[in-house]
């Protein structure tokens, strides 16, 4: 059988043009996917059952213990962290979302060690984006930030930008111009038409400089920012002021460095300046499927996008003291539930010494880092691939997700919602 | 010697990475790209391990020649071997600084752990070892 249009799990560009070729309950071949997705498309080796740690060793249980377990764990921890939520859909982490509220735990998905920083930002000055299909129909210029598509999103280019068509550009191949800002001279800045190598730390310095220039301001810019000359700079500059339509998309290269949010509002606020000459547009490069569906969910709910606490009975949010890695590092929460997401091959060492020491459960389909810090383990269906849902793509579309095999696992929203109404029951509601 | 380590996205990272218990997700996250003249500096021929010592302690690695990194810079896929030295500090942000952490080098004669040995060292539990 051959599944038609159905949507890559992976990244989050969601392409929705894969072909599935399933035979005997099993992915055989994967079309039009990249190396990552067709790689996620065709895994095996998942778990079998629930497993539990008994001591030094591994114990089979069913469902219902797992289930059991983790509803009581949550029940009893004074300060539960409920952490992941980038790798499933929406509806399961609608479910999270009440179940953190209902123990008073804390929330947080993967974007506080992403594009958290960049969401900071946003809520600083605003985001000046668009769609893809804007982009890919519009952009005559792209430039891609601290961002490596090539190996992070492999057809980013291809849909979209580099070797895309474009509906309003005669020849986009040839109108349209590709610029990469950079620390390291990546496999992306080798297909660019300007490659900007920028001193590691130096990218705000240059922001800051490319917003003077574009001010009119060039005669104060010295001959060297962070390690690109003037001429460079203004030469960049004037691409983007001579395009019709211009496009940033950044990456973890602007969030993961110091400056961390800071660079993001530089970005933002030359973007702004852009628009003031043309039309200009900036966006985050997503990495983890749905973690833009995460914090559009958490948003919906709680009003904020992640880092949720509930421990006053409402919504709090201060990133640096309601997020995961810090919860983690201080030592503070006494349990946690994971779905989702692997922090244990993520987060710094000190997180993982925590994790080590309090009770913890997660959903996931596969064997992982986390698993050696687990208590239990559930497996559940592959979201995107044995569970369909609603996933959201990096631009903010919302796209619903077919499933292209039956499996007897049952899927994240499943395992969780069984655990939620274990939870209300206990709590009388 | 002392560098500048950048952790990041690769393909060979994005492809092994559903699979963490496997050989291949180990030597990507365990490999440490340098610039040539870093290595020749250090003595080191392709694929010899190198003891990196960054804030949080210190772990084997791989070094292999890159031409995509600067002297001075390394760069190491993300996974358990960067973050086993990455501090946990977020400057009240929630992101550690996973791009810009100062490590020191040197080569050694020690082989690089397996992901299960690392989790373990922690405090975990290896399941499918």
């Amino acid at each position: 059988m051959i599944v038609k249009d159905a949507v890559c799990p992976f990244c989050g560009c969601l392409c929705d043009d894969i072909e599935v070729e399933v035979e005997e309950g099993r992915v055989i071949a994967v079309t039009n996917a990249c190396e990552l997705g067709t790689k996620k498309f065709m895994g095996e080796e998942r778990l079998k059952g629930p497993i539990l740690r008994d001591g030094n060793e591994w114990k089979d249980i069913t469902c219902e213990e797992a289930i059991r377990y983790a509803a009581d764990m949550l029940l009893s921890a004074e300060r539960p962290l409920l952490y992941g939520w980038s790798g499933t859909h929406g509806e399961a982490q609608c479910v999270g979302v009440h179940m953190a509220e209902l123990v008073r735990g804390v929330i947080d998905n993967t974007s506080s060690v992403c594009h958290g920083p960049s969401i900071l930002a946003i809520q600083e000055v605003g985001h000046p984006g668009c769609t893809l299909g804007v982009v890919k129909n519009r952009a005559d210029l792209v430039i891609y930030w601290g961002s490596n598509p090539i190996d992070a999103h492999p057809r980013h280019l291809s849909r979209y930008t580099r070797y895309a068509e474009g509906f309003f550009l005669e020849n986009a191949f040839r109108d349209r111009k590709v610029i990469v800002i950079d620390v390291r001279k990546t496999e992306t800045a080798n297909i660019a038409d300007e490659f900007v190598q920028i001193k590691p730390g130096g990218d705000y310095a240059v922001l800051s400089a490319l917003r003077a220039i574009v001010q009119g301001k060039t005669e104060t810019i010295p001959r060297t920012v962070a390690g690109v000359t003037r001429e460079q700079l203004v030469r960049v500059a004037n691409l983007c002021k001579g395009a019709k339509f211009g496009a940033v998309y950044f990456g973890l290269g602007l969030t993961m460095t110091r400056g961390k949010y800071k660079n993001i509002r530089n970005a933002i606020e030359l973007v702004s300046e852009l628009s003031r000459h043309t039309k200009f547009t900036i966006s985050a490069m997503r990495g983890h499927y749905n973690v833009y569906g995460s914090n559009e969910v958490n948003t919906w709910m709680t009003g904020y996008p992640f880092g949720i606490d509930f421990s006053r009975g409402i919504a709090f949010y201060n990133p640096g003291e309601t997020t995961a890695v810090d919860i983690l590092a201080r030592k503070e929460c006494d349990a946690a539930l994971i779905v989702g997401s692997d922090p244990a091959a993520h987060f710094p060492r000190r997180c993982l010494e925590h994790l080590a020491e309090i009770p913890v459960v997660q959903l996931d389909p596969y064997p992982n880092a986390t698993t050696a810090f687990c208590n239990v383990q559930i497996p559940v269906a592959v979201t995107g691939i044995d569970a369909e849902g609603t996933a959201y793509r990096m631009d903010g579309v919302p796209i619903r997700t077919r499933r292209v095999l039956s499996t007897d696992y049952p899927s994240d929203r499943e395992v969780l919602s069984r655990m939620y109404a274990l939870m209300q029951e206990a709590k009388g509601q | 010697m002392t560098f500048l380590m950048i952790t990041g996205r690769t393909v060979n990272q994005g492809v092994t990475v559903e699979h963490k218990t496997s050989a291949a997700y180990a030597e990507e996250t365990s490999t440490c790209f340098m610039h040539e003249f870093d290595m020749l500096e250090l003595g080191l021929a392709d694929r010899d391990t190198v003891r990196v010592t960054g804030p949080s302690g210190e772990v084997v690695m791989r070094a292999s020649a890159s031409v995509e990194v600067e002297m001075g810079t390394v760069f190491v896929p993300y996974g358990p071997y960067a973050n086993h030295i990455v501090a946990a500090d977020t400057h009240s942000t929630g992101m550690p600084d996973f791009k810009s952490h100062e490590v020191e080098i040197e080569p050694t004669d020690e082989e690089p752990k397996r992901v299960h040995e690392l989790m373990e060292d922690l405090g975990g539990l290896a399941y499918d070892r």
